[in-house]
């Protein structure tokens, strides 16, 4: 074959603009993207959603054969769980109607500890002679499960809309959403097993570093799972709060400070909890700060700031940042590294912000499962 | 995915002798649970305590 003479315009017929077949592999395919442009874009969206909500439907029926294998194996149930287990997961919370903000935080408070209390004779009655470390963990098992539930069938419902009604627009929500859906669902899937075998998460360095604190002093309980220690330094007196472990519950710090500031004279609050870092932040940096430090709902913040905002009294906090994941799972060597850290940097926050003679709650907020005191 | 590498996370523990300092990093064990006091220590009379437990994840 001769290369030479080839000839460009020739083969495509490039200088004859009259080629009525040419004209249509042109304006065929603006034609179909101006008509079907969205249907194609959908059509390409969808598969990678799909491939998420596969994933989001294998975490569901994971975390829920866990939690009933859990059940069945370390507990003396009387009857089959499973059909009791799949009824909890199918509860739903309905919040208070916000359109008169007046009194909103006390009614969400009474809603979510409704719910609390409730679920939690449930799971006792599974098994009646269930210990309070194990009925903890299976609050927090059933809380993963029924969270990763919830999320499954909001992702499902989104997407199938959207598929149903052909529509373009209502899945771009869905997909710019999804990989922090992912994010989250993959960090609680990954918890579980930490919570199983009781060990200490990333969320848990507050408990961790106030537990230790009060380590051979003497303990009483204040609120519900929250444990209190009143104990000296430097001429001050200090009153260590955290939720009682090592079982994996958050207490209910903001009542037992209530308490101690209705019984006490208080002249500082100093929180360390653990906060999401923003991304390109490193994770266990430590960072300090004014206001209360607690996630949550919000509910439980509310009633701190309440309580410091009657008794005129400042609330410092410090905070080891760590990511979604970090915070649920088992916690990073970095993280446990920082208790020291947070220690000294508390006991200068103590000296630098009280005179001799007055006294300072200090709260290590977070779950303190695997953490005692 | 092809690309994701799967990920395994190691469970330690770290003791601490509450006298001399001396700290043994060593596998989680079933039942460790932080501030627990345990044998008494390698190196002197005092006895250990876990001040750590944490994971080390390694990316395969
Ligand atoms: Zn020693």
């Amino acid at each position: 074959m001769n290369f030479t003479n080839f000839d460009l315009d020739q083969l495509f017929s490039m200088g004859d603009d009259s080629n009525p077949l040419l004209m249509i592999v042109w304006i065929l395919p603006i034609i179909l993207f101006v008509f079907y442009g969205q249907q194609i874009q959908l059509f390409v969206t969808s598969r990678e959603i799909k491939k998420g909500l596969k994933k989001l439907d294998n975490f569901r029926e994971e975390s829920r054969t866990e939690l009933i294998n859990y059940v069945k194996n370390n507990l003396k149930v009387k009857n089959d769980p499973v059909k009791k287990i799949d009824k909890f997961l199918e509860y739903f919370t309905i919040m208070p109607v916000d359109m008169d903000p007046n009194g909103i935080v006390d009614k969400v408070h009474h809603t979510v500890r409704s719910r609390e209390d409730y679920t939690r004779s449930h799971v006792k009655s599974l098994s009646p002679e269930m210990n309070d470390i194990e009925l903890n963990k299976i609050q927090t098992l059933l809380e993963i499960a029924s969270s990763l539930q919830m999320i499954y069938k909001i992702v499902n419902h989104m997407f199938l809309t959207a598929k149903k009604q052909n529509n373009y627009p209502l899945i771009l929500p869905l997909q710019m959403l999804l990989p922090f859906i992912m994010e989250q669902a993959e960090a609680m899937i990954e918890a579980i097993p930490a919570f199983k075998s009781d060990q200490p998460v990333g969320d848990g360095i507050g408990p961790m570093v106030v537990g230790k604190m009060m380590l051979e002093h003497e303990k009483e309980t204040i609120a519900f799972q929250t444990s209190l220690s009143k104990i000296d330094f430097e001429d001050r007196k200090l009153f260590l709060l955290k939720a009682e472990g090592p079982a994996s519950t958050v207490g209910r710090p903001a009542d037992g400070l209530e308490k101690i500031m209705s019984e006490n004279k208080i002249d500082a609050i100093i929180m360390i909890d653990a906060a999401l870092k923003m991304e390109g932040e490193d994770s266990a940096s430590i960072a300090q700060g004014f206001g209360a430090a607690i996630g949550g709902i919000g509910t439980e913040r509310f009633q701190i700031e309440a309580v410091a905002t009657t008794n005129n009294v400042p609330i410092f906090s410090i905070v080891v940042k760590q990511s979604v994941k970090e915070a649920i799972t088992l916690m990073t060597e970095d993280i446990a590294d920082t208790a020291e850290i947070v220690r000294l940097q508390l006991n200068e926050m103590i000296l630098e912000n009280t005179k001799s003679g007055q006294s300072v709650v200090i709260i290590g907020v977070g779950n303190t499962s695997g953490v005692p005191q | 995915m092809i690309f994701s590498k799967k990920k395994i996370t190691t469970e330690y523990t770290v003791e601490q002798c509450t006298k001399c300092g001396t700290l043994t990093k060593r596998k989680f064990n079933h039942g460790d649970v932080l501030f627990a006091t345990l044998l008494k220590c390698a190196s002197c009379d005092g006895h250990t305590r876990i001040e750590k437990i944490f994971g080390e994840t390694v990316e395969q």
